[in-house]
């Protein structure tokens, strides 16, 4: 074994051990892509636009000058296994390494030089063994290391603990203040996400707010709701559904478990094997372990499984549902829009009072004896002042409909006004169509109809009558219908629903995207209840209609010529199989606003990026069918990629692309840029007006200070927030032979974020992304496999 | 029979499973469960361990940690701190943890009017001076009605291999059964305890007379507890350092409790309102549900369908709002066990939940429900 392999294997246990389980680099950290990019060697930066003063929750960390970490590797002799007993023998010489240290078992960290490269010391155990403890100097590291980076964020987190936060997963929280939502049977607690990387200029801690929703309710008590909600047949798929993949705490440790499955063959007077060997039953151990008596004998036992221990042993861990709380929203609570509502209230905090908490963070770590007296220590500190620079917002977009073109106030990022009543860029005519309802919707049926019969001409859509088919409010009676009465001529199918009870949405929208590819609509009656908001409704159904069946709306100039843009993103199914969806979405023509849509199902041992290829090779086809060449330039925006999985994403899927390129000939070779959409992100921007803070305008495009210095990367905050603060979104170029200046990608990545369909207005994402994702979505969610080929020139699945 | 041949067969022998320093762990668990005490003290406490394992006993109250190293009792005692579920569901009973740097030669009046006081592997770090003030003031002062004391028996010694003079380098001195118990017996006496001696660790068979690995005292104070209210002020003023105090959320603080009944008093009124709507809708067809896995009377089902024979605590509508009766949710096992009296849920609740006019039903407005975006 060689020291320099045990080293970094050392390193990452460290940064584990709070989590207890390995984890992946979360920072991306050592992935250089920038290096590869001749032509933003010297600058990355756009020059567009307005500038703009921003502060961000980025702070400072500082050094003393010359300062090192020092990294020692620790050898016993004889060796001895367990790290406790590890720790014990070495800190028996704090005399002579010092108070201050961070020790893994193998690796030694020290703020401090010893005098020997070479360090001998000689403890004694407990049962009297002599040990040889043999501290060598492997390295002196300087304070931009990848390896001193992780360690600044292992020791931050250390003054997270002293500052008496609790940790629940990746992030810190206080207990002491939260707040409770009753009516949901709620608990959220404020915290903080905290990273310390190193960013164009400095190293510096990205704190931002975090909110951890609580659930009151044990994963039994919500067993028995579901119970009562669902009655016994459907009683044990409900289950699964609400709860696989959900976290949990438990009553006596201070871990986190995902759950993977529910074992209902098991219950607490089952048995597990303990480690030293010996069987005992659930009700057992926790009485003698925790003194916790179970009360419900009966309950079955949910199955966790670990991510790779110590060992590399693979296991799965029970747990019992009477003792574990939950954690999180479901997909269920989610589309709660009422308790959405109650939640937003305490976690969409307004720009100064977001950055008030951060602030509050800083005071506690600048206040608390204990935490400073560590920072000292380690000759490090933090500046408590929030780092602040100059960002540009780029010129607002104008949006062009049929001839003509509209100026919006680019405050609110929305055209929804301006463009109302104007002829759409194509409109397609409806000639032969279903409307579906139920008895009961009659009345609602014929609303909407007239309403669409009013608002469609002024866009340009031709529409007849359709054809009205009452049908019994049951799913099979939706089918049969759909069966009997769909022909090849009809255009579009619109079924009225009573509930949003999926079975009836999923059945529908499974058979028309797979088994008879006709676009559909589905709308839920009471969206059609209100008299006051019909008009604006059965637009927006209108304008949904004519995309589902190959419209277009509006446009943006788009300078370049010969260019595909491509968006991709995926979806985990985390209730049937954990099956992985990957939507692609590329584009068709010259104005960018037509689409070509498939998606991957991922099968079982297939990565998803094969099939992505073969997207990307047919996507190209129907480019050429339809612009009779090849395109000199292609544009992919990859979104749905988790943190530490860049090294993937650059090693792997960029050369498949290429390799994919290839495959059209030698003498094909376009300009190919790949472009990583990341929404999850911690920095936050805002605008400093008249003393106060505000979120960006839209536009707004930060590429300094804040970005990485080994990526060609920047930030857009293009969509506009009505409470809270807005989250700007991270673009990492990571491939890039198109030549074009920085500030040419970045206006191209803002015009795309005017083209999607469903909204009026600039959205988070480029379009494509945002059509991928919705491919994906319903994929994922309704139909769970490929959708008919045939709709894939067509927004189908807005 | 040949020297070498014998140590190694001790060797082999000399495995205690369970570990020793957790058989003597569960034997102070063991004594906790015996004696019931609401205050326990562990005096030497180090790394915190045997403090995280009775933090889960729960008789106890008031747990307090004192050691002369702050440092490594700094190390583990944030996992002393309350979990997330702690604060979720906070319990009954309350608990209150508390570390003090200090050392045992010393009187700090925060020791006072514990019920046991554990001094496990402690005296064999004393040094001569420190030992000898150490029975006047665990015994004289702090006076708990249960004192354990354990320390390695020397007497074991030679069955351990490569121990040459003590366990451990730290150790000032390792006493063998004798001593110990002379020096407990004398102390007993002075302070008038009884003290029985037992110990963890038993010795190989043949062997006995050596005695257990670590012996154990355990001293129970004979004289009835003196009321603390009429003992006399003991003079001395605070010389250990509060390293680390924490209290546990317990329903018997105001504020965690008006918490727990607020949501589960409207939790269930939404179950209940819940219910009514969907029956109003749905014309009743809603079959009595057994759960399966639970014949608990705690079932919602089982209660709604009890509820249906009072009709003054039936739920109505009037306008576009739906009341359900104050006395229904109190039918609730869960909501009655946590306020105790009807009284006490509407002192609790009072303007925190909407309630009609006359206070004797929580409110809800259903005009806005199902809006959507």
């Amino acid at each position: 074994k060689t020291i320099g392999s045990k080293v970094s294997s050392g390193l990452q246990d460290m940064s584990l051990r709070d989590r207890g389980g390995r984890r992946r680099d979360f920072h991306d950290l050592g992935v250089n892509t920038r290096q590869a990019m001749v032509h933003v060697q010297e600058s990355k930066t756009g020059i567009s636009g307005k500038m703009i003063k921003l502060t961000t929750n980025h702070f400072r960390l500082t050094s003393r000058p010359q300062w090192a970490l020092y990294q020692y590797h620790v050898a016993y002799s004889p060796e001895m296994e367990a790290r406790r007993l590890r720790s014990a023998l070495l800190f028996q010489h704090e005399d002579r390494i010092g108070k201050t240290h961070a020790f893994d078992g193998s690796i030694l960290f020290l703020p401090k030089k010893l005098e020997n490269k070479v360090t001998e010391l000689f403890s004694r155990t407990r049962n009297g063994e002599d040990v040889k403890i043999t501290v060598t100097l492997t390295n002196e590291l300087p304070p931009t290391s990848p390896t001193c980076l992780q360690f600044y964020n292992i020791i931050f987190r250390r003054l997270l603990k002293m500052l008496n936060l609790q940790q629940i997963g990746r992030n810190y929280y206080n207990p002491s203040d939260p707040v409770s939502i009753p009516n949901h049977r709620l608990m959220v607690w404020l915290g903080f996400t905290s990273s310390i990387l190193q960013y164009e200029e400095s190293i510096m801690l990205c704190a931002d707010v975090s909110h951890k929703v609580l659930r009151r309710e044990t994963v039994l008590d919500t067993m028995h709701s579901l119970y009562s909600q669902v009655g016994e047949e459907r009683f044990r798929d409900a289950c699964a559904k609400e709860l696989i993949g959900l976290i949990v705490l438990t009553k006596y440790n201070n871990r986190t478990y995902r759950i993977d499955d529910i074992d209902w063959d098991n219950n607490p007077k089952g048995t597990f094997r303990k480690s030293d060997g010996s069987e005992i039953s659930f009700v057992e151990y926790y009485k003698k372990q925790y003194n916790i008596e179970i009360s419900d004998w009966m309950q079955p036992v949910l199955i966790s499984q670990m991510k790779q221990k110590r060992g590399n042993i693979q296991g799965s861990v029970a747990l019992i549902p009477e003792l574990c709380s939950l954690t999180g929203l479901t997909d269920k609570m989610r589309s709660d829009f009422n308790m959405m509502k109650d939640l937003a209230i305490h976690t969409r905090l307004p720009p100064e009072q977001r950055q008030r908490e951060i602030g509050r963070l800083l005071t506690y770590i600048q206040k608390d004896d204990n935490v400073q007296k560590e920072l000292q220590n380690w000759g490090l500190s933090f500046d408590y002042k929030s780092v602040s620079f100059t960002g540009r917002v780029v010129q607002g977009e104008k949006i062009f409909q049929s001839g003509n073109m509209f100026d919006y106030n680019p405050q609110f990022a929305d055209w929804t006004k301006e463009t109302r009543g104007v002829p759409l860029i194509r409109a397609v005519p409806v000639d032969s169509w279903l409307l579906v309802y139920s008895r009961r919707n009659y009345d609602v049926a014929n609303t909407l109809l007239q309403s669409l019969l009013k608002v469609t001409p002024s866009m340009g859509i031709r529409m007849n009558r359709p054809n009205m088919i009452e049908v019994d409010d049951r799913t099979e009676a939706y089918l049969k219908v759909l069966q009997q009465r769909v022909t090849p001529d009809t255009n579009i199918v619109v079924c009225i629903l009573s509930s949003s009870r999926k079975d009836k949405y999923d059945a529908i929208k499974k058979y028309l995207c797979t088994d008879c590819p006709i676009p559909s609509q589905c709308v839920l009656a009471r969206t059609l209840s209100k008299p006051q908001t019909i008009m604006t409704v059965a637009t927006k159904i209108a304008l949904q209609m004519n995309c589902k069946m190959g419209g277009e709306l509006w446009s943006v100039e788009i300078p370049l010529k010969q260019v595909m843009i491509v968006g991709i993103d995926c979806y985990h199914d985390t209730v049937s199989g954990r099956q992985s969806i990957a939507g692609f979405v590329a584009s068709l023509n010259q104005t960018v606003t037509r689409w070509f849509s498939r998606c991957v199902v991922q099968t079982r041992g297939q990565e998803l990026v094969d099939g992505i290829k073969a997207c990307l090779q047919t996507a190209l086809k129907h480019w050429s069918k339809w612009n009779k060449c090849l395109p000199s330039r292609i544009f992919v925006y990859r979104d749905g990629v988790g943190d530490g999985q860049l090294n993937t994403l650059v090693n792997y899927e960029v050369p498949q692309f290429l390799d994919c390129l290839k495959s059209f000939g030698t003498d094909y070779s376009p300009r190919l840029t790949v472009i990583v959409v990341k929404k999850r992100v911690g920095a936050r921007f805002f605008a400093e007006v008249g003393g106060g803070l505000k979120n960006p305008p839209p536009g707004t495009v930060v590429d300094t200070v804040v970005t990485r210095p080994e990526w060609y990367d920047f930030f857009i905050v293009s969509q506009t927030v009505k409470n809270g603060c807005v989250a700007p979104t991270h673009y990492n170029v990571i491939y890039d032979t198109s030549q074009l200046k920085p500030d040419h990608v970045q206006r191209l990545t803002y015009k795309l974020c005017h083209m999607y369909y469903n909204w009026s207005g600039i959205i988070r994402v480029p379009a494509p992304c945002q059509y991928a994702h919705k491919l994906a979505f319903l994929v994922g969610q309704s139909i769970h496999r490929e959708p008919n080929l045939m709709l894939s020139d067509r927004l189908y699945y807005l | 029979m040949d020297k070498n041949f014998q140590e190694e067969e001790l060797t082999q022998i000399i495995k205690f499973t369970p570990p020793l320093h957790k058989q003597r762990h569960q034997f102070v668990k063991d004594l906790v469960e015996k004696f019931k005490p609401k205050k326990v003290a562990d005096l030497g406490c180090a790394d915190c361990s045997l403090l995280r394992m009775l933090k889960f006993c729960s008789y106890i109250e008031v747990l307090a940690g004192l050691d002369i190293c702050a440092s490594v009792m700094k190390e583990k005692m944030h996992t002393l701190s309350p979990l997330p579920v702690d604060y979720l569901q906070p319990s009954e009973r309350t608990l209150t943890i508390t570390l003090h740097h200090g050392s045992v030669a010393h009187k700090d009046p925060c020791m006072l009017g514990f019920d046991l006081v554990t001094c496990i592997e402690l005296i064999e770090h004393l040094e001569e001076s420190e030992l000898k003030k150490f029975p006047e003031v665990v015994f004289g002062f702090m006076a708990p009605k249960i004192v354990v004391i354990s320390t390695p028996n020397s007497d074991f010694n030679p069955l351990l291999p490569g121990v040459m003079l003590y366990r451990h380098p730290d150790h000032k001195f390792e006493w063998n059964q004798a001593q110990f118990q002379s020096w407990a017996l004398e102390t007993a006496r002075c302070y008038d305890y009884s003290v029985e001696f037992t110990g963890v660790g038993y010795p190989p068979t043949g062997m006995e007379k050596v005695g257990f690995c670590t012996q154990i005292g355990v001293f129970v104070r004979k004289y009835p507890q003196t009321d603390e209210s009429v003992q006399p002020e003991k003079p001395n003023e605070a010389v250990y350092k509060t390293v680390f105090k924490i209290v546990y959320p317990s329903l018997k603080d105001e504020k965690y409790l008006q918490n727990a009944v607020i949501s589960e008093v409207i939790f269930t009124a939404q179950i209940i309102k819940h219910r009514f709507m969907s029956k109003q809708e749905e014309h009743g067809d809603d079959p009595e549900r057994k759960f399966k896995f639970q014949p608990s009377t705690d079932c919602f089902s089982d209660y709604l369908g009890k509820l249906v024979v009072d009709k003054n605590m039936e739920p109505f509508v009037r306008g576009n709002e739906v009341y359900i009766p104050l006395a229904t949710i109190f039918s609730f096992p869960k909501v009655s066990r946590l306020c105790g009296t009807f009284e006490k849920l509407c002192k609790l609740i009072a303007g925190k939940v909407t309630l009609s006019s006359d206070g004797s039903a929580v409110m809800f407005n259903i005009e806005h429900e199902n809006e959507e975006n």
